[in-house]
């Protein structure tokens, strides 16, 4: 049972260390892509609280959208791998 | 120097070698020609090669440990323990060694009508150390030169690979939009006092520097 929990407590360990490097990387990209978009389109050069101010309405779009909620399958897919491998290592 | 960064870069790519050799499957094509159990001294360091299958296992000097005999399609022996992982690694979750030691007594067979079988199994053979391979399943084949494609390694390698490029790219990312950012600041502001520093200079040589030439035109030429 020790060794059980030891691999529970390691495993959320690390994945919640990937969760959140991945959550960090995709809010940068989205961020980066909103800036580009803006400073691209019409816009460009304008003044500067407009540009924040779309940016933040595309982050908190970002916020709700279908990759940002992806990034859960981090805990999700190793969970279902173990149970695969136990799976198939045993039956 | 050259020669201590190759040999440092040489042990680390042995070591991870190594690492990859011992820990993942692979298949044996051989033929089971016994099985047995025996009590195993747990003491020294040679615990490295055999397993904690529970947890009082890990206090135990010894224990029974269960081997499955075989024999290569070249003649030679080779011999399989068989442990259970449990949780611990290497992270095979292997509870079934009961069954396995059952399957594998099922498929004995002779020299004279061979039942040739895959054994996929981990770890190495050493006979110096008294170190054996684990075996983690076995299954029927046909002959002796089946081929048996390593799908899982395959798989694993790939995702390696991805995982790697992946974290490649969000080191990149984090470069860029946070730490690029900061160096310019540094650099500009570097700049400024440089800017800074050169005016005040062009502006001493604006007062002072005229003085300084006009007391200049009173000294004599310099003697040849």
């Amino acid at each position: 049972m020790i060794a059980f929990v030891r691999l529970a407590v390691f495993g959320f360990i690390a994945m919640t260390v990937m969760y959140v490097l991945l959550s960090i990387y995709s809010r940068s990209v989205e961020r980066e892509r909103l800036e580009k978009e803006w400073d691209a389109g019409d816009g460009a050069g304008g003044d500067e609280a407009a540009r924040d101010a779309y940016i933040e309405a595309g982050m908190r779009d970002y916020e709700r959208s279908l990759r940002r909620k992806l990034i859960w399958l981090v805990y999700v897919i190793p969970t279902l791998a173990v149970l695969l491998l136990i799976y198939l290592t045993n039956y | 120097m050259k020669y201590a960064k190759w040999t440092v870069l040489t042990l680390i790519a042995l070591i991870v070698f190594g690492f990859f050799h011992y820990t993942l499957p692979q298949h044996d094509i051989v033929r089971v020609v016994n099985t047995y159990q025996e009590r195993q001294d747990l003491s020294d360091w040679t615990r490295i090669f055999w397993s904690s299958p529970d947890d009082q296992s890990t206090g135990l000097i010894n224990r029974d440990v269960q081997f499955i005999q075989a024999v290569r399609p070249n003649g030679k022996p080779m011999v399989y323990r068989n442990e259970d992982t449990g949780w611990s690694w290497p992270p095979y979750f292997k509870f079934d060694t009961a069954n396995l030691q059952t399957e594998a007594e099922d498929l004995k067979s002779t020299g004279a009508d061979p039942q040739w079988v895959s054994v996929t199994h981990y770890g190495w053979r050493n006979e110096l150390f008294s170190a054996f391979p684990n075996a983690v399943a076995i299954k029927p084949v046909d002959g002796p030169d089946a081929t048996i494609i390593p799908w899982f390694n395959i798989f694993l390698f790939v995702f390696l690979a991805f995982v790697i490029l992946m974290l490649r790219r969000m080191w990149l990312q984090f470069r860029e939009r946070t730490i690029d950012p900061v160096l310019e600041d540094v650099g500009e502001a570097w700049e400024d006092v440089d800017r800074r520093a050169d005016e005040a200079a062009d502006r001493a040589r604006g007062g002072w520097g005229r003085i300084k030439a006009w007391l200049g035109t009173w000294r004599g030429r310099p003697r040849r």
